[in-house]
């Protein structure tokens, strides 16, 4: 067997191995190589620097755990975003295994900035038949969440005396790792109330979301962890969060990890031509 | 009857929903609040169905013994614990659904599973991604330069890739994913006509 017939049939547990040390790596040495915030990015931004203070934010947790490292820091840099700046967050879900991950966020963020729930946030829950909850929010949000997702009756809520239907809301943010997602808010809620939606969603779907881009459907994109980086710096760069960013401390291990794929795929190649020729 | 009725309402509802969008009098927006309401009880209902489809299915694969029947125990245990402690402890925060099943199981087994995604395609990238032809050659460059444009170490390497891994997203991407929603939005109205005049019935169910 020739070296490079050798090379074709390396043990896999090499290349896990190889590729756990440099995810690894990074993480306990940062490389510090840096994110620069793109046009995508900026725009969701801008947009929720744009909503005044006092009024409310909507993000809608539409994803789980499975996409926790990449979404939830979204999440949490938006929630850090509109607190900073007095803008009151309202929290739903169209995934069941996303409300656990929004219980999260609600419990931890709003405190750093000492918001109040009920006053300053509201987290609604997650509700069975998507199209028919956005079509509901659109006109009443009590219709569909007559209770939030601790039970609260909304009316007792001080913050849902101004926020009744979607036309309430100046931006929307869907976090989406699939569907429902971003579409649905897009197909429902902007299509039939005119709700501005910019989205989070993970890196593998983020080439779904270029044509709503284009139309000017979305306002914005937070592509994968990178967008979730991009969104950290714009935050920390405006002063509104100094707190640790763990989309950004993660992106020197995203780095490498591309790498070694794509110098994996690169010596297949090389070894795959160099056998087939050698035996031609 | 038992066919006709269904269809009946079907062309009904399909064609008063449609109207309706057009139509801003009260009456109209009261008849759409109700009918969202109705929808989403009978999504609640589609829950119980899913359950009982999948109850039924690993009954049937622990009784003829298929391959993997283990896992089927799995399921029917973890679906029958997380059930019971649903109903007994209920559901809100601090509860043990919420505090065991789901914080200290389904989220680390979750994160696991799509965190070791990274492992096997870096195998499986080395082992099948091969320019074996021109097509194959322009996808393998095209998901480098995507792949090296969307990390910071692409900058550092040379300053434009970025741009260029934009460019292939907003370009070549864009329009071919645009004709891929045109198809599916053509395709869904065309097939949503159908079921509204009776034309297609699959979704009446095989039975007379």
């Amino acid at each position: 067997m020739s070296f490079w017939e050798r090379l074709l049939k390396i043990d896999r547990k090499i290349i896990f191995i190889v590729m756990a040390v440099l995810v690894l790596f990074p993480l306990l040495k940062p490389l510090g190589l840096g994110v620069n915030s793109g046009p995508r990015a900026k725009a969701v931004f801008d947009a929720v620097d744009a909503i005044p203070p006092g009024k409310t934010l909507l993000i809608s947790v539409d994803f789980d755990p499975a996409s926790m490292p990449e979404l939830y820091p979204m999440l949490v840099a938006l929630m850090r975003h509109a607190f900073a700046r007095d803008v009151k967050v309202l929290l739903c879900g169209l995934w069941i295994t996303g409300a656990g991950l929004a219980d999260k966020a609600v419990t931890e963020i709003p405190p750093e900035y000492g918001k109040e729930y009920g006053k300053d946030v509201v987290y609604l829950g997650w509700k069975a038949g998507v199209d028919a909850v956005i079509l509901g929010m659109g006109e009443n949000i009590k219709n569909v969440f007559p209770v939030d997702y601790y039970g609260h009756p909304l009316d007792s809520l001080p913050m849902m005396q101004e926020v009744v239907r979607l036309r309430d809301i100046p931006f929307m943010v869907a976090i989406s790792a699939g569907t429902p997602g971003f579409s649905d808010w897009l197909l429902y809620g902007q299509s039939r109330y005119g709700l501005r939606v910019g989205a989070g969603v993970t890196a593998v779907s983020a080439a779904d979301a270029y044509p709503f881009l284009q139309s000017g459907q979305l306002t914005g994109l937070l592509a994968g962890m990178k967008g979730a980086a991009e969104y950290e710096v714009l935050v920390a760069k405006n002063g509104y969060s100094k707190a640790y960013m763990p989309a950004v401390a993660a992106m020197d291990s995203q780095s490498l990890a591309h790498l070694v794929i794509l110098f994996l795929v690169v010596l297949g190649n090389v070894a795959f031509f160099a056998t087939r020729m050698k035996r031609r | 009857m038992r066919r006709s009725l269904p269809l009946a309402i079907c062309l009904i509802m399909g064609i008063v929903m449609m109207v309706q969008f057009f139509v801003p009098h009260p009456i109209s927006v009261g008849f759409y609040d109700l009918t969202t309401k109705w929808i989403r009880i009978v999504s609640a209902f589609a829950l119980v169905l899913g359950v009982g489809s999948l109850i039924l299915y690993h009954l049937d694969r622990l009784q003829r013994r298929r391959a993997g029947w283990v896992y089927s125990i799995v399921t029917l245990v973890a679906l029958v614990v997380t059930a019971v402690i649903g109903l007994v402890w209920g559901v809100k925060p601090g509860s043990p659904l919420q505090e065991v099943i789901f914080k200290n199981m389904l989220v680390p087994l979750n994160a696991s599973m799509f965190a070791i995604l990274a492992f096997y395609m870096a195998s499986a990238a080395y082992r099948a991604f091969r320019a074996r032809t021109k097509e194959a050659a322009l996808l393998l460059i095209a998901a480098f330069i995507v792949m090296l444009g969307m990390v910071p170490v692409g900058a550092a390497i040379w300053g434009k890739l970025p741009e260029v891994a934009e460019w292939i997203l907003s370009v070549p991407n864009m329009a071919a994913k645009r004709a891929i929603v045109f198809g599916v939005a053509l395709g869904a109205i065309a097939t949503s006509l159908k079921v509204i005049l009776g034309i297609e019935r699959g979704w009446l169910g095989g039975g007379k």
